[in-house]
């Protein structure tokens, strides 16, 4: 037991059992201290100071109701029954954890069952099959060892990679647009390579499984087969977007990300996370016959890392005020895109990791 | 004290292990408020605190073959909380081309002194003090007093949680107090 005779203001306040009962106001500590006071009358004046101080840190309580809190068990309770986590041998299974399972199960069917009612272009599941069944759609199923060369009406190139199938409604990239709705929707299923055609006023989607990648022209490479764990986006020029089609509908899409060039998503379908990462070796954006010679002599380090992301379109974190002062005189014109960060930071001292889809520099500084 | 709350506590941890859904509802009821409320210290985004929370709690599933050794589960998910909504805000930060260092997160400061002068008769001239000194404090010690106030957490968890070492949060808690006494004592018990 804690001797509270040696306690200062000080170390009531920061005390565990006395915050408790200044909080609470259990039953058994309003006696303990009640007790205590009468043992040690002359402490009646740092208890109120200590309880005064306790009293006075209060954070201001959310405003979630109980209602809430059951709603977002039960969405927790859907997700969990629903994506079959890890499935493992149930050892000593309970009839109540039965039923419960049942009614989840029938919950999941129902809400599909609605969804498919509405024929809802976002419906869950997300499988290709789904979103491409109810639809009047062209489709090309790329059978053979071969990639196959696919334009679509409106210009875009596919590039469909072997056991790989996409579809697209008939009226694709058709100038009635308000019939045919702003977007350009393809439905992906395997690997395909897009060359998308710019039109700022219909937004290109991809379709492939959990995920839409939406762009305005660009290129990049989706990959998605129905038994891979991953999805995988992968930007060559422009900008995309991808997000889950869960967040379609809803209004806030918390977890849309962004892709530059270089950058590759990698989605984990089990735990629907993305992660960004830089491919290996990145391959420069600005075409091969406007390659700039990269020459330095005594060049500010922020000259150099700026025109290495122009030139690969990767962003690179650096602390400009720290670096000022350091210069380099290098010849990286041949150089892969990593030996140009090693032999930077070799010749500053410094050090760079990637970190989220970019490349950030460690240093000191120079002198 | 709280041997029934952490008997109670044990037991859903060994239910979530054979796979009872209802042990991990039974947690996620427990604790969703304190969660909720941590969450909002770092951002307004309600839809984007209530996803981590789903997310957090999906994670526990898909760990829940290792739930028996978890000692604090209140520990577990602050910590697991604020990793994940840290994490979405800095992914949204770089969306938006601000890229600040995770270690740089606001804390958001909201101490209910309103509350204080309805409840605890407090008048208004000395929740104005009060104001003022707890404007005084960093985000820090905001955040330290928070979750020893508000959360309940021992010293050795703020220290992980804040990712300080022991020592420093108690010099930092201890600090903290000193300021808040000396406020009390000073403007509102004057020497006579």
């Amino acid at each position: 037991m804690k001797d509270f005779r040696l306690y200062d203001i000080s170390d009531f306040v920061i005390d565990e059992d006395f915050i408790r009962w200044v909080h609470e106001q259990r039953e058994e500590d309003n006696l303990f201290w009640s007790t205590w006071l009468q043992q040690h009358p002359d402490k009646h004046l740092v208890i109120a100071s200590a309880r005064r101080i306790v009293e006075s840190i209060q954070f201001q309580q959310s405003n979630i109701s109980g209602q809430e809190v059951e709603r977002e068990v039960g969405r927790l309770l859907q997700t969990i029954s629903t994506q079959h986590i890890k499935p493992e041998p149930r050892t000593g299974k309970v009839i109540a954890f039965k039923w419960w399972y049942a009614a989840a199960v029938l919950l999941f069917c129902i809400t599909s069952a609605w969804y498919f009612y509405f024929r809802n272009t976002h419906a869950r599941p997300f499988a290709y099959a789904v979103m491409v069944s109810s639809k009047q759609l062209i489709e090309h199923v790329n059978t053979s060892q071969q990639p196959l060369l696919l334009t679509l009406p409106d210009g875009s190139h596919i590039t469909l990679a072997s056991k790989s199938r996409v579809s697209y409604a008939h009226t694709f990239g058709s100038g009635d647009t308000a019939k045919n709705g702003a977007t350009r929707d393809v439905y992906l299923l395997g690997e395909a390579f897009f060359e998308v055609t710019r039109n700022p006023h219909r937004p290109f989607r991809v379709f492939a499984n959990e995920i839409v990648t939406k762009v305005l022209g660009t290129s990049f490479t989706v990959r998605s087969f129905e038994k891979d764990t991953t999805i995988q986006v992968t930007v060559r020029t422009g900008k995309v977007s991808v997000y889950k089609q869960a967040e379609t509908k809803a209004s806030s899409k918390t977890s849309e990300i962004i892709l530059t060039p270089n950058q590759q998503l990698v989605y984990e379908r089990m735990g629907q996370t993305f992660q960004k990462v830089l491919l290996s070796n990145p391959a420069t954006i600005t075409s091969t016959g406007t390659d700039r010679t990269l020459v330095y002599d005594e060049a500010p380090i922020d000259r150099i890392l700026s025109d290495l992301s122009n030139m690969y379109g990767i962003s690179i974190v650096f602390d400009s005020d720290l670096l000022k002062k350091c210069t380099v005189t290098a010849d990286l014109t041949n150089e892969p895109f990593y030996r140009k960060l090693d032999l930077i930071c070799s010749a500053i001292d410094a050090h760079y990791e990637v970190i989220d889809g970019q490349v950030v520099i460690e240093s000191s500084g120079c002198k | 004290m709280l041997n029934n709350d952490s008997q109670l506590e044990a037991t859903w941890l060994q239910r979530l292990q054979q796979n009872d859904e209802q042990a991990l509802a039974a947690i996620m009821r427990k604790y969703y408020t304190a969660l909720y409320n941590y969450g909002s210290r770092f951002t307004t985004d309600e839809g984007l605190i209530k996803d981590c929370i789903q997310e957090v709690f999906i994670s526990l599933w898909q760990r829940r073959e290792n739930a028996a050794s978890i000692l604090s589960p209140r520990y577990y998910l602050l910590r697991a909380l604020k990793n994940k909504v840290l994490k979405s805000l800095h992914q949204h930060n770089i969306r938006l081309g601000t890229v600040a260092l995770e270690e740089e997160y606001d804390f958001l400061q909201e101490f209910s002194v309103e509350k204080l002068i309805i409840d605890k008769q407090m008048s208004e001239e000395q929740a104005t003090i009060l104001r003022k000194t707890m404007a005084q404090l960093s985000k820090r010690q905001h955040e330290l007093i928070y979750l020893k106030f508000y959360q309940h957490l021992d010293h050795a968890q703020i220290a992980g949680l804040m990712n300080l070492s022991r020592q420093s949060v108690y010099n930092l808690l201890h600090e903290t107090i000193q300021k808040l006494r000396s406020l009390w004592q000073a403007e509102l018990f004057p020497p006579a």
